[in-house]
């Protein structure tokens, strides 16, 4: 059996420091509040900080006791999960459109719909909330369904977008002379083609609403509250309770990270299709 | 007896008028090429026919029904793609049991229609592969193959050749003009390939700027052709056009007068009516085709001579013509009868 012989040279010992420094550099936050998620408030605060302790599991007993846990991370499911379902919903007709039967606007319809993006997020804040509390949806997990929908609805549309044109319009052709009628032409044909685009753009759109703090905390803090809201919670005017917010948000984030871990090869396509072909 | 009927179609993008008024007339059974430059709108009416464009103004009728604006999944047509636009994440069987699976037929008979099409078309061992498993041929037999499954009404063809070399276009085209006279299916074709034209066709439509020039047999058109502009389309090399001073006993009104390269001879000097200088000789081994530039205006011909030459680049030569076959243009183009 032979060996293949690596080449360490200086050049590639050097840029694999710089990588693996980086990425430990970029990963440092998640390392120590992981850490630090399993200290007392004491060691959590202490200067230095300490690197060997003895792991408590208090923190999290703490957490789940003063706020409902299960409570913020099915709120935090319900919404995610039903705007991003609703979100394709809505995205997916609206990509096919444009990306087969462009019209002169398109272009300019999908950079406004970019453009959205752009306002900061408090610009808004105002009308809409004066209108949740008009329709009576304050604090309701449909306020934030709504919200989350709207605000990924622009990045669902445009990536859907660019997957459908990747696919080829004769393909779409072929089984409309064959017979199809659109439904049928969606399900067997653009769905078993587009689906990895489907899954990446639901993925990802998932993974923001999940993150999304800014609305969840403004229109829904105490009984649609998300996990986003039950961490900030633990950043109180009383005092930070380091230990406690750590053990907060790594709960919060836990979820997310897991379905991420598995599905980081969707994701990254996703990101990266039609810019790498 | 009229199949397919296209009454005075029109076809606009925004202010480009890219089909003017088309009026056409197809029987049951008929072999039609569609031919022309590039950019002349024959795709475009051809994928009006199919409903995959949308029909401005005019009319289409198709077994006695008007269909101008049903949507392509009802008209009952098939289409075989330039790209083959197969559906690669089925099967070959798939692919080609697909519009019979979805009108629910039974699978007894589908099983049984895909296999005599596979048969036929020799794609049998291929049926559990995916087409990014074929070569380019065999793609192509699959997309023709899933038309034919179906029994449509009308089958066209958008330029199905121009993906395969040289060798596979011309084995192909042998296998879809057999295919035709086996299925005798109604169909259209469109090619900017003018040997294709000929050898396929029962009838050529020839078309340039989104206007119908002329609809013959190909013989029709090669011999009679209605204008210039057919006259030098088909036929290679191009119909001669040279100016009518050369000529004599023509028409009054002939501006112009075109010869095939065929109906020139090369002659003993001064012999001939029209004198120039050889420019090129090539040699083709069956023909060979003599380039000569004429003496004083400095056109140009070709001849076309199934023998072999006994003269030299640079020989003055001079040439007769077939006067029986000469094509008399007016100053419009058309050609005087």
């Amino acid at each position: 059996m032979s060996t293949k012989k690596s080449k360490w040279t200086p050049a590639l010992i050097a840029r694999t420091a710089a990588a693996w420094g980086i990425a430990l550099l970029l990963f440092f936050p998640l390392i120590f509040m992981g850490f630090t998620a399993f200290k007392t408030e004491l060691q959590a605060i202490a200067v230095p900080s300490l690197w060997a302790f003895e792991p408590t599991l208090e923190n999290f007993h703490v957490v789940n006791e003063r706020s409902d846990y299960v409570q913020f991370a099915w709120n935090s499911v319900v919404t995610s999960v039903v705007s991003t379902v609703l979100g394709l919903l809505i995205a997916a007709p609206a990509a096919y459109s444009m990306a087969f039967s462009p019209t002169k606007g398109t272009n300019g319809l999908l950079l406004w719909m970019l453009s959205t993006k752009f306002m900061p997020a408090v610009g808004a804040l105002l009308p809409i909330y004066v209108i949740f509390q008009q329709l009576g949806l304050l604090d309701t997990k449909t306020a934030l369904v709504i919200i989350f929908t709207m605000m990924n609805l622009p990045i669902m549309v445009w990536m859907l977008y660019t997957y459908f044109k990747d696919i080829p319009h004769e393909i779409l052709e072929a089984a409309r002379m064959d017979g199809a009628s659109v439904w049928q032409e969606f399900r067997h044909v653009l769905l078993p083609l587009g689906i990895g685009g489907l899954a990446s753009t639901g993925l990802l759109c998932l993974v923001l609403a999940w993150n999304e703090a800014f609305w969840a905390l403004n229109l829904g803090a105490a009984d649609a509250g998300t996990l986003a809201t039950m961490m900030v919670s633990y950043s109180s005017p009383e005092g930070l309770f380091w230990a406690k917010l750590s053990a907060a948000s790594l709960m919060a984030i836990a979820p997310i990270v897991v379905i991420g871990w598995f599905s980081q090869k969707q994701l990254v396509q996703g990101l990266t299709f039609g810019a790498v072909k | 007896m009229s199949y397919l009927e296209l009454k005075n179609v029109d076809k606009y993008y925004g202010d480009v008028h890219a089909i003017k008024g088309v009026n056409l007339t197809i029987n049951k059974g008929e072999f039609i090429v569609f031919v022309g430059p590039s950019g002349c709108g024959k795709s475009t009416l051809l994928r009006m026919i199919a409903g995959l464009e949308e029909i401005n103004d005019g009319d289409l009728v198709l077994d006695g029904n008007e269909i101008t604006h049903q949507a392509p999944s009802k008209r009952d047509l098939a289409m075989v793609f330039q790209s083959y636009a197969l559906y690669p994440h089925m099967t070959v069987e798939e692919n080609m049991s697909f519009a019979l699976r979805i009108k629910g037929e039974e699978q007894s008979i589908i099983d049984q229609k895909v296999a005599k099409a596979a048969e036929t078309l020799n794609l049998t061992p291929y049926l559990k592969r995916t087409p990014k498993e074929l070569s380019g041929g065999q793609r192509q037999r699959v997309a023709i193959g899933r038309a034919i499954v179906r029994s449509p009404k009308v089958f066209l063809f958008d330029e199905p050749l121009s993906n395969l070399d040289a060798a596979l276009r011309g084995q192909t085209r042998v296998e879809i003009a057999e295919l035709h006279r086996d299925l005798n299916a109604t169909s259209i074709y469109v090619t900017h390939d003018q040997v294709e034209a000929m050898t396929l066709a029962d009838r050529v439509v020839v078309l340039q700027g989104g206007v119908i020039e002329q609809v013959g047999t190909p013989m029709e058109l090669y011999e009679a052709p209605a204008n210039k502009f057919v006259a030098q389309f088909i036929g290679q090399p191009q119909m001669n056009l040279l100016s009518a001073s050369y000529f004599s006993g023509i028409s009054a009104d002939a501006v112009d007068v075109g010869v095939r390269p065929e109906h020139f001879s090369i002659v003993d000097a001064g012999q001939g009516a029209i004198s120039g200088q050889v420019e090129l000789i090539e040699a083709l081994g069956n023909e060979t085709l003599i380039h000569v530039c004429l003496e004083g205006s400095g056109e140009k011909l070709i001849v076309r001579q199934y023998e072999q030459p006994s003269i030299k680049v640079r020989d003055s030569v001079s040439i007769n013509y077939d006067a029986s076959h000469l094509h008399q243009f007016d100053a419009k183009g058309e050609a005087i009868r």
